[in-house]
């Protein structure tokens, strides 16, 4: 039988092509309890987003230190819990955000505490970004002007994706009227809607007053001259002013992080009672079987505050318009924890 | 001109490289675009922004294309854009044109895409202005024009709308997603099946399933005789590949490649209705259609245009909103972001360098895609001579394995593979019809979420009427369609009653005669 070229090239990007998909085969043995090919799931399912974009960084580094194969796979919330779920080994490892305990609170199927049900890890970085904006020509100059509109009797429509980050923001903002204006709260309504472009296209139909974004994804539109359907503003950035002091001084695009800091805390004051201001980072970390071995654990924390220490990654992230943030898993236990009942309390008193 | 300092030899290579693996990934069922862009990810940060998007629009381009081999040639689509290929594809591969068909498919696909890379070139801001005119309202209705279809598809309307509407109806188990702005809660199951079917039926494994493994098992029910009528079938013989083929299908050719671009720009439509409504529109419009769905070029000219036009329609929103057209863009835009690259309205103006890179290398992807494809038809076609016996367990194995990774290892997705493959072939077996089935399972769960979030944001039915002008277009459409499925059906009717007479009056006069002959 003749072997043509062509069948000889076939083959030969058949073989590259499953090696791809396959991974690149088994990594050598190493000394530290975790080994083998290890896979990280996310909860997302974009690659686009700032899950993904956070976690190949930190994987990359931790695969470098460990010499380990390691892969971020982006499978979505449910996905991830439930493959992480089947590996004790600690084969299967998860990195996702805040949004993984918010699921919990507002009651959204698949989601449990991930304090009894799994084991918490270090967090690694915080993502700042998390904005609310208006049409540039919206009559809504600040927030102030929004909380005041609403305490007046006026029904402000508020865009976000319902049972997590998207909504934490709105839930503070509606508590905060309650407080300042009790009884109108109602009047800020919610605007349930999916991705960010369907946020956006509320706003452009003029069937939201408010939409909740990202600096990295509507940055672009802010830029926009006024009389562009599409222009936009911000309004509020959720992130704490020392969260959004530590970015880089140009900031994102060509909004400075002077700009930015127009629209954090003290500028912007949405209270929680007892001159408390609400703010919310948005935070990355592990999250491992109940049932792995603790010594993985430890492997992974000591791992990562040598990484830290180099100080490269910092780097990196900051570039990529993250916040440094890391907590081995005791300390970051403890600190989302409390994280988790202060923001309870909100979700409770609107409800 | 800047940017030509930037194109070198790797960058070439490299887009030419990825057409070819995209082909190859497009062309085992179970393995797309998609996965091809995602899979390679990660490259670019080795490769750096250029010559990891060469890499990546090389794969989308192959991926896209690649689908056609399996649609012709083995009745399976080997991505969801390519299922209205299956139609003329797979009956003319039957009929020993295989070839010819994959020739048809392999012009069409590169016009479209070069088409739709000049209207994302010259067009690209404009048109993404236009494509935030389209709310919830528009996209439904434009969901509701390709599930129109449905009537015209089918070669009985009742039964074929009943299939529409279990397809329609298997879309909607599974939970009303969180991601999409609903309750998160599941619906149409049992307690039990929660944890296999919260995301509902994976489009893939369903697809592969209905199509694939049910002509296996239609096949399998004849026994492996038939393999030796098989070896008789010349390929490339008979009525072989011209160009002369084109003729008078220019219109089709053109109109399909912009019905592509137009769909791949609506963020959230997705690829299977742009061949779906391509492929309509050229059976409502085509001076003869009759052919259609039996082995007709122009069934093919119009859905492989249609889905390789996609991909610059996709890139459209992508680049000038920051918002991904289809799955495959949506994996793209990592790209931009793992290098920290913004997209969104600015994009263009603010990194021109990196806009005319794109366009060079999704244009070469095209022409590399043409060439490696149209050279390669002919050994790619003999896939029909391999003894079905053979043929057939791989495909089963290419199936599952392709099934078991679309979702990274959820092994539920191989057993859907398997009960639609049953279903499909039971489906048939009972006279259901498969091709509205499975258009009403692609597109029965967005119209839902197109069709709640309208209410939702509007408050009122009659919103869906007086939306805006396009609103109305689109009403405009859907009747046309509606009622030419209707007299098409009527036509057809009474052309059959004429035979069905003329042959019992001539079997009535020749028993007659016989009769008058014995009487005698």
């Amino acid at each position: 039988m003749t072997v043509s070229k062509k069948t000889l090239t076939g083959l030969g990007s058949a073989v590259v092509m499953a090696s791809m998909t396959f991974g690149a085969g088994i990594a050598m043995a190493q000394d530290g309890p975790l080994r083998g090919n290890i896979r990280v799931v996310i909860g997302s399912t974009s690659t686009g987003g700032d899950t993904y974009q956070n976690s190949t960084i930190v994987v990359d580094k931790l695969a470098e230190q460990l010499d380990l194969n390691m892969k971020v796979d982006a499978v979505g919330a449910s996905s991830a819990f439930r493959t992480l779920d089947r590996d004790s080994r600690g084969n299967t490892l998860m990195i996702f955000h805040d949004q993984s305990y918010l699921g919990y609170l507002y009651g959204v199927e698949g989601y449990d505490n991930i304090f009894e049900k799994y084991t918490v890890g270090p967090t690694v970085a915080i993502n700042p970004g998390n904005a609310y904006l208006v049409p540039k020509d919206s009559p809504y100059e600040t927030l102030d002007d929004i909380i005041a509109a609403v305490g007046d009797g006026e029904e402000v429509r508020v865009a976000i994706q319902p049972g997590g980050v998207s909504e934490i923001g709105f839930s503070a903002l509606k508590n905060a009227i309650s407080i300042e204006h009790p009884g109108q709260e109602d009047n800020l309504v919610a605007v349930n809607t999916g991705s960010q472009s369907d946020k956006n296209q509320q706003l452009f139909d003029g069937q939201a007053d408010v939409i909740n974004g990202t600096v990295q994804a509507n940055e672009q539109y802010t830029r926009l001259p006024e009389d562009d359907q599409k222009a936009m503003r911000f309004v509020w950035l959720t992130a704490r002013q020392d969260t959004i002091e530590q970015a880089p001084e140009e900031g994102l695009g060509q909004t400075t992080r002077e700009q930015l800091l127009e629209y954090v805390e003290p500028n912007v004051h949405v209270t929680m009672g007892d001159d408390e201001t609400f703010t919310f980072d948005k935070e990355f970390f592990f999250l491992y079987n109940k049932d792995m071995d603790p010594a993985i654990v430890d492997q992974i924390d000591e791992a990562l505050t040598e990484i830290y220490a180099e100080g490269e990654i910092q780097e990196v992230q900051k570039n990529s318009f993250f916040i440094p943030n890391f907590k081995p898993s005791e300390e970051a236990t403890e600190y989302l924890q409390e994280k988790m009942s202060r923001y309870e309390e909100i979700i409770e008193n609107i409800q | 001109m800047e940017f030509l300092s930037l194109l070198d030899l790797t960058f070439f290579l490299l887009a030419g490289f990825g057409a070819l693996v995209g082909i190859i990934f497009g062309a085992i069922p179970g393995m797309t675009a998609t996965m091809a862009v995602a899979v390679c990810l990660p490259l670019t940060y080795a490769l750096g922004l250029h010559h990891g998007l060469a890499l990546l629009l090389g794969l989308y381009v192959g991926g896209i294309s690649g689908g056609m081999v399996p649609a012709v040639l083995l009745n399976i689509p080997g991505t969801p854009s390519s299922i209205t290929t299956t139609f003329d594809g797979y009956p003319m591969a039957q009929k020993g044109e295989g070839e010819k068909a994959l020739r048809v498919c392999v012009v069409a696909s590169v016009v479209g895409g070069l088409i739709s890379a000049a209207v994302l070139f010259l067009f690209a801001p404009l048109l993404a202005d236009f494509s935030i005119k389209f709310s919830y309202v528009e996209k439904f209705l434009i969901i509701l024009l390709a599930l129109s279809v449905i009537a015209s598809l089918s070669s009985s309307m009742l039964i074929g709308i009943f299939s529409g509407v279990i397809g329609i109806w298997l879309s909607l188990i599974g939970d009303y997603s969180i991601s999409d702005g609903g309750n998160g809660k599941t619906r149409l199951m049992f307690d039990f099946m929660e944890p296999y079917l919260f995301e509902g039926f994976s489009l893939l494994p369903v697809l592969i399933g209905i199509f694939g493994i049910s002509t296996i098992l239609l096949e399998a029910e004849k026994g492996v005789k038939s393999d030796t009528t098989n070896k008789r079938i010349k390929i490339g013989k008979g009525a072989g590949f011209s160009l002369s083929i084109f003729k008078g299908r220019l219109t089709n050719l053109v109109r399909s490649s912009f019905i592509g671009t137009f769909i791949g720009m609506l963020p959230g439509v997705g690829g299977s209705a742009a061949s779906v409504l391509a492929y309509t529109q050229e059976k409502n419009l085509a001076r003869d259609s009759s052919q259609m769905g039996k082995g007709a070029p122009q069934g093919l000219i119009a859905s492989e245009s249609a889905n390789n036009a996609l991909t610059g329609g996709a890139l459209i929103p992508l680049l000038s909103l920051g918002i991904p057209g289809d799955s495959t863009t949506a994996v793209l835009i990592g790209a931009f972001t793992l290098q920290g690259i913004q997209v969104g309205p600015l994009f263009i103006p603010e990194n021109p360098e990196t806009w005319y890179i794109m366009m060079t290398a999704l244009v070469f992807a095209n022409i590399v895609m043409f060439f490696l494809m149209f050279y390669a038809i002919k050994h790619i076609a003999k896939v029909v001579m391999v003894p079905k016996h053979i043929l057939y367990p791989i495909i089963v194995m290419m199936c599952v394995v392709g099934a078991y990774a679309i979702n990274y290892g959820i092994m539920f997705d191989v057993w859907t593979l398997l009960i639609f493959g049953i279903l499909g072939y039971l489906v048939q077996k009972i006279g259901l019809e498969v091709a509205p089935l499975i258009i009403g399972f692609i597109l029965g769960s967005q119209a839902e979420v197109y069709f709640v979030k309208s209410l939702e944001s509007f408050g009122t039915f009659s919103i869906f009427f007086t939306k805006s002008p396009i609103a109305v277009v689109l009403w405009g459409l859907i009747i046309a369609s509606v009622m030419f499925s209707i007299v098409m059906g009527v036509k057809s009717r009474a052309r059959e009653k004429m035979e069905l007479t003329q042959i019992t009056g001539s079997t009535q006069t020749a028993s007659g005669k016989g009769h008058d002959s014995n009487s005698r």
